[in-house]
C-alpha cells in the first residue's frame, strides 16, 4: 500500500491523543531547563513561565559550592573508561566465540547469554563482599570492573555481527601472514565500527544513568556520580528544589543531545539485543 | 597451527571477569543464605533459619508478602495493560499516522532519562503542596480533585506504576514495531484483496506474526517487573512509602542488607537469603513463561 491515504477521524483522534501524551515529556524537560535559570522567588511566583531574571546562580551553587563539578567528572571517568573496557573485552570474547570452531562452543555461548536473563542486582551482595575484600569499594576501578562484567548484551550484539562477516576475509589475511591479533585489531575492528558505536551509545545511556550500582558501591561523597548527587538533593526536595533543576539539567542535557542525534542507532541496537530467536 | 587455539585468548578476559563478578556471586549468595553473618566476624551456620524468618517471622513475613505482592501486581499491569498499549502504539506508528516519527521519538525518550530525574519529575508533578497537578486543579477550581497523591497509600502504587510505565513503555514499543516491519508486504496486500478489514487483518495476520517478539517482550517485562528498584526507592524512599504501598522485593532486600541494619546482627546472611528467594522466583517465572509460551507458539 504505497498510496498515501487520507487519515480518518479515528486516526486523527490517535494523533491528538499521542500529541497530548508527548506534551508531558516535552513540558517536563522544557520546564526543567527553563527553571534551572530561575531564582527561587521567580520559581515560586512564576512556576511555568520564562525566567523573569535570568540567573546562573543555581548552576554556580550546584557545580562549585555543592561540588557537582566533581560528580560530573566522576560520571565522565566511570562512564568513558567502563565503555572502553567493555568494548574491548566484549568484542574480543564475541570474536572468539563467533569466528572459531571449538569443542563446547555452544555451551560457552549459552553461558554468556545467561547474563541477559539475570540483572546484576540479584548478585549484588556477594559482589559487594568481593569488592570489599579487594578494597575496591568507593573506587573507579571497582565500578569499571562491574560495568565490564555486565557484558552479556554487548557480547550478544558483537557475536551476531562477527558471525555474518565472510570467512574468506579471515583466511586471506592469514595467508598474508597476519597474526590473529593483528587480524582482529586491524581488519575486524575497523569493519565493526558501526557495531562498536551502537554498543558504546547504549552503554553510555545505561552507565551514565545508572542509579543502583553507584548507590550501593559509592558511599563516599567525593566519588558520587551525578545521578547519585541528584538523589541526595531529592531526599530533601523542598529545601533544594531550585538547585535540583540545575543539577538535573547538567545530567540530562548530554543525554538528550546524544539521543536526538543518534536515536536511530540506539533504538536499533536495543531491538537487535532483544531478539534471541 | 598456533592460531587454532587463539580463540581462548580472545574469550579469556571476558570469560574471567564475567565469571568472577556475575556468575560466582550467584553461588555465593546461596552459600551465605545458610549463615547468620553480619558481614564481618564469624559466620554461624543456621541451616534454613533465614528462610524460615522470611516466610514465618511475625515481623518480617508480612512485609515480605506485601512486597512480593506488589511485584506481582505490577507484573500483571505490565503484561495486561502496558503490552497491549505497546502493541497499539507500535501499530499506530507502523500505520504512519500523522506525526508518527515524532511520536516514536518522544514516547521512547523517557527511557534515556535517569531514574533520579524521572523521580524528580514525579515529585514536581505530584507534590501535594507545590506540585503542578494540584496547582493546576486548584486553578480550575477543582479543589475537590486535589490529593496528596504519593502520600495516599491507595493511590501511590498505581501512580508509581504509571511513572514506571511512562519511563519504560517505549522499549517494548520499538521492539514490537521493528517486528511489524518484518511482516511480508504480500501477505498484507493479499488480505486487503481478500477484503479483510483492518480489525480482522490486525487479529488474523499482524498479531500472529508478532508472537515470537511478544514472547520476548513478555519475558523481558516480567524480569523487569520482578527486579524493580530505582523509582520505588527514589519516590517511595527505602521503606517503600506509606503502609509499604510502594515496597518491592528488591527494596526489602536492600533495607536488610545495606540499609539501617547494615551493621546489625544477621544482615548479610539474611540479605543473601532474600536474594536467593528473589532469584528463584525470577528463574521460576522465566522458565514457566518460556515453556508455556513456546508451547502456544508451536501449537498453531
Amino acid at each position: 500500500m504505497r498510496i498515501k491515504k487520507k487519515q480518518g477521524p479515528l486516526g486523527w483522534a490517535a494523533t491528538i491523543l499521542l500529541a497530548l501524551y508527548c506534551l508531558i515529556a516535552i513540558f517536563l524537560i522544557g520546564n526543567l531547563i527553563l527553571s534551572s535559570f530561575k531564582t527561587k522567588m521567580d520559581l515560586v511566583y512564576n512556576t511555568f513561565g520564562f525566567p523573569k531574571s535570568f540567573t546562573l546562580g543555581n548552576y554556580y551553587k550546584v557545580l562549585i559550592t555543592d561540588d557537582f563539578i566533581r560528580y560530573f567528572y566522576n560520571s565522565i571517568v566511570i562512564t568513558s573508561l567502563s565503555i572502553i573496557s567493555l568494548l574491548a573485552v566484549s568484542s574480543m570474547a564475541a570474536y572468539g566465540i563467533a569466528r572459531y570452531k571449538f569443542k563446547g562452543k555452544s555451551i560457552v555461548e549459552m553461558y554468556f547469554l545467561l547474563g541477559l536473563m539475570f540483572p546484576i542486582q540479584i548478585a549484588i551482595l556477594p559482589i559487594f563482599i568481593i569488592l570489599r575484600n579487594m578494597h575496591l569499594l568507593n573506587t573507579y576501578s571497582g565500578m569499571i570492573l562491574l560495568y565490564t562484567a555486565n557484558l552479556a548484551f554487548p557480547v550478544f550484539i558483537f557475536s551476531q555481527f562477527f558471525r555474518d562477516l565472510p570467512k574468506a576475509l579471515h583466511e586471506s589475511a592469514l595467508m598474508d601472514g597476519a597474526g590473529e591479533f593483528r587480524i582482529f585489531s586491524q581488519i575486524m575492528m575497523p569493519l565493526s565500527r558501526p557495531v562498536i558505536f551502537t554498543v558504546a551509545l547504549i552503554s553510555f545511556v545505561q552507565i551514565w544513568n545508572d542509579f543502583y550500582l553507584p548507590l550501593v558501591f559509592l558511599t563516599k561523597r567525593s566519588i558520587r556520580t551525578v545521578t547519585l548527587g541528584i538523589y541526595h538533593y531529592l531526599s530533601n526536595f523542598l529545601a533544594y528544589w531550585n538547585y535540583v533543576f540545575a543539577a538535573a539539567s547538567i545530567a540530562l542535557v548530554p543525554i538528550i543531545i546524544i539521543f536526538f542525534i543518534f536515536s536511530d542507532q540506539i533504538i536499533a541496537g536495543l531491538v537487535t539485543g532483544s531478539l534471541k530467536e | 597451527m598456533q592460531s587454532k587455539k587463539s580463540y581462548i585468548l580472545f574469550i579469556l578476559p571476558g570469560f574471567t571477569i564475567y565469571t568472577v563478578f556475575m556468575i560466582i556471586p550467584l553461588f555465593f549468595a546461596v552459600y551465605y543464605s545458610f549463615f547468620s553473618w553480619a558481614g564481618i566476624g564469624p559466620k554461624v551456620f543456621i541451616g534454613l533459619g533465614n528462610f524460615k524468618k522470611i516466610f514465618f517471622d511475625s515481623q518480617i513475613a508480612p512485609v515480605f508478602k506485601n512486597a512480593i505482592k506488589n511485584n506481582f501486581v505490577y507484573m500483571a499491569i505490565a503484561l495486561f495493560v502496558f503490552i497491549p498499549v505497546q502493541i497499539l502504539l507500535a501499530y499506530l506508528i507502523h500505520k504512519k499516522i500523522r506525526g508518527y516519527s515524532f511520536f516514536k521519538l518522544v514516547i521512547f525518550l523517557p527511557f534515556v532519562i535517569s531514574s533520579t530525574i524521572v523521580g524528580f519529575f514525579s515529585l514536581l508533578v505530584f507534590d501535594p503542596n507545590i506540585g503542578f497537578l494540584n496547582t493546576f486543579l486548584e486553578s480550575l477550581h477543582l479543589t475537590s480533585l486535589t490529593s496528596s497523591w504519593f502520600g495516599d497509600p491507595k493511590k501511590a502504587f498505581y501512580l508509581l506504576t504509571g511513572v514506571i510505565g511512562w519511563q519504560g513503555i517505549g522499549v517494548g514499543m520499538v521492539i514490537i514495531l521493528a517486528n511489524m516491519k518484518g511482516i511480508p508486504e504480500e501477505v498484507v496486500e493479499a488480505s486487503i484483496i481478500d477484503g479483510a478489514n483492518e480489525w480482522v487483518r490486525f487479529w488474523r495476520i499482524i498479531l500472529p506474526f508478532l508472537k515470537p517478539a511478544l514472547i520476548n517482550v513478555i519475558i523481558l517485562s516480567s524480569i523487569y517487573a520482578l527486579t524493580q528498584f530505582d523509582l520505588p526507592y527514589i519516590i517511595g524512599g527505602p521503606t517503600g512509602g506509606l503502609d509499604g504501598a510502594m515496597d518491592f522485593i528488591n527494596l526489602f532486600f536492600y533495607r536488610y542488607t545495606f540499609g539501617d541494619s547494615y551493621y546489625g546482627q544477621t544482615a548479610i546472611g539474611f540479605g543473601a537469603s532474600i536474594s536467593v528467594v528473589a532469584f528463584s522466583i525470577i528463574l521460576f517465572i522465566a522458565i514457566l513463561q518460556n515453556t508455556l509460551l513456546k508451547k502456544i507458539l508451536h501449537r498453531d
